[in-house]
């Protein structure tokens, strides 16, 4: 809410609405004024009083003090490269494109966090790679490719991993009953395009989850850490 | 346009100062590094490329990447570029024009040119859709046009720029 003179009316509204002690019907206040100098006239009509312009750390310590939430502290953004390095490290990742300079680079900004990167430009060389069992710790899928496209690959691998995944149930019950780890590699797709459709026909086919065609740092960061978060019990 | 500057001028060798011969190749070096610091400065202000180049280099400077990384990404999108090129020249050609193919092969450069950073290229791709989409030849001829001139734009900067590089790299070690 932005103060101007034309607002006096309201502000006084609100003023009468708290010394009334009918403020709990009224969600959060937070005004915006433009000089240092305003923050202090209004400060007790309103929950909180913020200088513009606007900086993301402002209104992160606003909010947390408002709505008692906790907002991750900012530095965490800086810490996108180790943290991705610590996921990636040694880790087998196999990137799939019929592009090969496109492979080339998906293939060195990966490595940049020290990950081992094989390279193959179809989703039939990556079916005959990723048949149970492999070394594998997650694919980068190119989602359009001739022949065989993204997704179509990737039910694929999801069909193997089924099957291997049974023979192994039987094998474990006729044997000591104990639990073991099914097969299921991540999978993310690339794309260009990154829209609700795409991000459907991702979920669809089995993917687990995309990022953007070239990498994005943040992208990357953030559909890796879901992976974690989401395969916590399954193979690693 | 980018001239480059002579040279300073070096006292003449002889015997007395045989040790001038390793400095004149240090200047040398240095001359071409500023001839190829121009140059790449001149790529992003006109915006040929564009940051994804940035972080092709920064790869290549601390991310890890052999230092022949950049000229050899720069060189597989050349010949990538000239071969798509040929492949919708020819489509063009055909009695009857299959825009479908024509689709795949625009969307394969646009790929291949937003992934090296050669923003122009990318940007004469994203321009072609509509005409093929319209299923217009002559819109397509056009647009063909306009990506080859921007790809041999892109394309003779990046031979300059490997050259430079080979020149600084056979001056010797630094």
């Amino acid at each position: 809410m932005a103060q101007q003179s034309q607002d006096i009316q309201l502000s006084n509204r609100l003023h009468t609405l708290r010394m009334n002690g009918q403020a709990h019907e009224l969600p959060k206040l937070i005004l915006l004024v433009t000089s240092e100098a305003d923050k202090d006239k209004y400060g007790s009509t309103f929950n909180t009083v913020m200088c513009k312009p606007l900086r993301a750390s402002t209104i992160a310590s606003c909010l947390q003090q408002l709505l008692k939430v906790d907002i991750p502290a900012r530095k965490e953004n800086q810490n996108r490269p180790s943290f991705l390095r610590s996921l990636l490290v040694g880790k087998n990742i196999l990137v799939v494109d019929d592009n090969k300079v496109n492979l080339r680079v998906a293939q060195a900004a990966l490595k940049k966090y020290g990950a081992k990167v094989h390279c193959v430009e179809s989703g039939k060389d990556a079916i005959s790679l990723l048949q149970p069992p492999h070394c594998f710790h997650a694919c980068f899928m190119d989602v359009q490719m001739p022949e065989m496209d993204g997704f179509e690959a990737t039910r694929q691998i999801r069909e193997m991993e089924k099957k291997a995944n049974e023979i192994k149930r039987e094998q474990s019950s006729s044997g000591e009953g104990s639990t073991f780890v099914e097969w299921h590699l991540p999978v993310l797709a690339m794309t260009a395009d990154v829209i609700q459709a795409t991000y459907e026909e991702c979920m669809k086919s089995g993917m687990d989850g995309y990022v953007s065609k070239p990498f994005d740092e943040q992208q990357l960061y953030q559909a890796v850490s879901r992976l974690v978060v989401g395969t916590a019990d399954s193979a690693s | 346009e980018f001239r480059p500057r002579p040279p300073p001028r070096v006292a003449p060798a002889d015997s007395r100062t045989s040790g001038s011969e390793p400095s004149r190749l240090a200047m040398a070096a240095a001359a071409l590094r500023a001839q190829l610091n121009a140059l790449l400065a001149n790529m992003f202000t006109t915006g040929m490329v564009d940051e994804q180049f940035q972080q092709l280099q920064s790869l290549q400077e601390d991310g890890g990447s052999a230092s022949g990384f950049v000229a050899e990404v720069a060189t597989l999108f050349i010949d990538d570029a000239d071969r798509i090129i040929a492949d919708i020249a020819a489509l063009l050609d055909q009695p009857v024009v299959d825009f479908d193919k024509v689709d795949a092969h625009v969307h394969q450069l646009k790929g291949s040119s937003s992934s090296v950073g050669a923003q122009k290229v990318k940007l004469a791709c994203m321009h072609f859709r509509q005409f093929y989409e319209a299923k217009s030849k002559e819109g397509c001829l056009m647009a063909l046009a306009l990506v080859r001139s921007e790809f041999c734009d892109v394309r003779n900067k990046f031979q300059t720029m490997m050259q430079l590089e080979q020149q600084i790299a056979a001056c010797g070690p630094k």
